[in-house]
């Protein structure tokens, strides 16, 4: 009853008008960095996060979340009509949905990619609607080993799910933990790694970080590349599937959204790792596995609902245990301690406005969601033609004034550029951003749970090891960091290593 | 089924970042030390740093042994069939453009930085470049003053 009660005070929240308005902002500027390929949800939230700080917390996080949904359903337009990926997560819808629309059935693809996503969107609002309070009461007797613990396996995980050398994916997840710690020292306020700089001495900002290396870098990168679009021009109509494409959709969206929810809830998971899992297994499962590759519906349906329900379900780590699984998830970390908001355990009993409000705006987001993409998408179509050329010189003035209005500090912009060109470097050189801004994030959080740790124990380094949820997580972690080294699990891991930060 | 160790090459780019995170791992130590370690039960500002450093020489080497023992690619074709030029005109236009941002202030900078990027990497035409440069930079500086009053760098002319 409790939960039903909560629902109706979260509708209450999500169904302010200026509520409302800030959803649709979210899901519309989702659903247009999902289409428009060069620029992702990264991109775009971190562009908009100096903006929340004009509104309530509500307002603000419910806009970053719409963002981050909405471009689930927008990347799969780019996907099916252009076979680019209009953001990661839609790297798998490419196979079958361009091959579907070269078919003449590019509505059915789009049809299905939208309602599937729309169907495992809300599974898992429901599911993180049951499975947030539980845990969160669980998670209050978490003490700082258990976190130290949770973030390192995080760390792990995420390094393990990256796409090519795991050890260069470390070094690059004990970068970002380093330059996390530049600033002063919470414990000692000892400056660390400030060469005098005033600027840094409050740390390095999160939004010039991730600007530069997502935004800008992926400028860099696709400027380099004449990028050829092949768009299906012709008209597109009969956006409903047809009962045969529900009947083979059914099981596929079904697995895809149990699949992708767990996956979700994971760190380091996320909805790349949901889709390519997804795609996987309807391969397996399916009796023409031949068919995949060349137009089969069901290795859009299920893509595209795993990828949806893990979006919902990585919302579970960060309001219960306040540790953002993924970058996305850091960066609406980000939007809380902007509003002077942590999450964790006790957001839900202290601001159950807020948690519930954004939980039931989701609901209101999926529907707006299902609007956008299904009778409007002939206006989607035509931004997808606008060219690149035009386009980038607009990204990278919204980033030099998403990171200047962040700060009001010219500082920040020359971190940007320098993070910029350091980014486009390293994806280069094989060296992916994720693990660095992930590690970014929750490097001060793990230093200062550590020490904590080891001051409350006196030294004592067993207590890592005696708590039954700390020790679970590093013997999780170690066997990831060993499995690389074993030939079948280094094999297994390359099928689902992923470009992350796509 | 006879496997040969490939020749070791200098111009090895897997060689030159491993080293390049070796340094940088020697550095973090360094600067670890310098902030003192503390003890096991009170540890000090440079103690993560420490062990992080110690972490991250290690992933170096592996990926420097690596390097030599299996070879990898060279920083020619890192660079094969792309247009490398592209983002080289972009880096040496944003590098400028930080340093020009303050003394000349957003608008005069941004300007001349948009009407560069839309002409050097398939350049649009001018028609479309000129006006795109200057309405653009200057409906968001319009927007950021009055609607939301954030004051962009106006620099030594005070323009903005």
């Amino acid at each position: 009853m409790d939960v039903i009660a909560n629902v109706f005070h979260g509708f209450g929240v999500a169904l302010e008008p200026v509520n409302l308005v800030y959803c649709f902002i979210g899901v519309f500027i989702g659903t247009l960095v999902g289409v428009l390929p060069g620029i992702g949800p990264i991109s775009a939230m971190s562009l908009l996060l100096p903006v929340t700080l004009s509104g309530t917390p509500e307002s603000g996080i419910i806009m970053m979340a719409g963002i981050y949904y909405g471009s689930m359903y927008g990347g799969s337009t780019t996907s099916i009509l252009v076979n680019i990926p209009g953001e990661a997560a839609s790297v798998v819808t490419c196979i079958d949905g361009h091959q579907m629309a070269k078919r003449g059935r590019a509505g059915p693809a789009l049809g299905i990619s939208a309602l599937g996503s729309f169907i495992a969107g809300t599974f898992a609002l429901v599911a993180l609607m049951l499975v947030a309070p539980s845990l969160a009461e669980v998670a209050i007797a978490f003490g700082p080993a258990e976190y130290a613990s949770l973030m390192v396996l995080g760390l792990v995980v995420l390094t393990f799910l990256t796409q090519g050398s795991m050890a260069k994916a470390l070094l690059m997840a004990c970068i970002g933990i380093v330059l996390g710690l530049v600033g002063l020292d919470s414990i000692t306020a000892q400056p660390r790694l400030t060469f005098g700089r005033i600027e840094l001495i409050d740390g390095i900002g999160l939004v010039p970080v991730v600007m530069g290396l997502f935004g800008l870098a992926e400028v860099l990168l696709n400027t380099e590349q004449a990028i050829k679009r092949d768009i299906i021009n012709a008209k597109i109509t009969q956006l409903m599937p047809n009962r045969d494409d529900w009947k083979r959709s059914a099981g596929p969206i079904g697995r895809g959204t149990v699949l992708g929810f767990f996956l979700g809830i994971l760190p380091g998971g996320g909805a790349v790792v949901a889709s390519f899992a997804s795609y996987a297994l309807e391969k397996r499962l399916s009796k023409q596995p031949e068919q995949f590759g060349h137009g089969a519906i069901e290795g859009v349906a299920g893509p595209e609902a795993a990828n949806n329900a893990a979006a919902g379900g990585a919302f579970i780590p960060l309001m219960t245990l306040g540790i953002p699984p993924n970058v996305v998830m850091a960066l609406l970390l980000g939007a809380f301690v902007i509003h002077g908001l942590q999450p964790g355990p006790l957001l839900i009993s202290q601001n159950p406005g807020l948690f519930w409000g954004i939980v039931a705006s989701m609901y209101i987001g999926n529907a707006m969601l299902l609007v956008l993409n299904l009778p409007m998408i002939g206006i989607w179509v035509k931004l997808l033609k606008l060219p690149y050329n035009v386009l980038f010189p607009m990204i990278v003035l919204f980033t030099i004034i998403g990171v200047y209005c962040s700060s009001n500090n010219v500082f920040d912009v020359y971190v940007m550029v320098a993070f910029g060109i350091i980014g486009y470097f390293m994806r280069k050189f094989g060296y992916e951003p994720a693990p660095l801004v992930l590690a970014f994030v929750l490097g001060p959080l793990l230093e200062n749970n550590l020490r904590k740790s080891l001051i409350l124990s006196q030294g004592d380094l067993t207590t890592f090891v005696e708590r039954p949820i700390s020790a679970a997580c590093l013997v999780f972690a170690l066997v990831l960091l060993v499995a690389p080294l074993l030939p079948a699990l280094r094999r297994k891991r390359e099928m689902v290593a992923l470009d992350e930060g796509a | 089924m006879s496997t040969t160790r490939p020749a070791f090459r200098l111009n090895n780019s897997e060689f030159w970042t491993g080293a390049l995170g070796l340094a940088l791992g020697a550095f973090v130590i360094h600067s670890g030390l310098k902030l003192k370690l503390g003890t096991v039960n009170d540890p000090g500002s440079g103690f993560m740093m420490f062990y992080v450093g110690l972490l991250m020489c290690a992933f170096a080497v592996s990926i420097v042994l690596a390097s030599v023992t299996e070879g990898g690619p060279t920083f020619a074709s890192r660079w094969e069939d792309a247009r490398w030029s592209k983002p080289v005109l972009i880096i040496v236009c944003l590098t400028a453009y930080a340093f020009a941002l303050e003394p000349l202030g957003f608008l005069i900078a941004t300007i001349p930085l948009m009407l560069l990027l839309l002409r050097i990497v398939d350049p649009v035409r001018w028609t479309l470049a000129l006006p795109l440069a200057v309405l653009a930079p200057f409906i968001v500086w319009w927007v950021l003053k009055h609607g939301l009053a954030i004051m962009l760098p106006v620099g030594v002319f005070e323009i903005g």
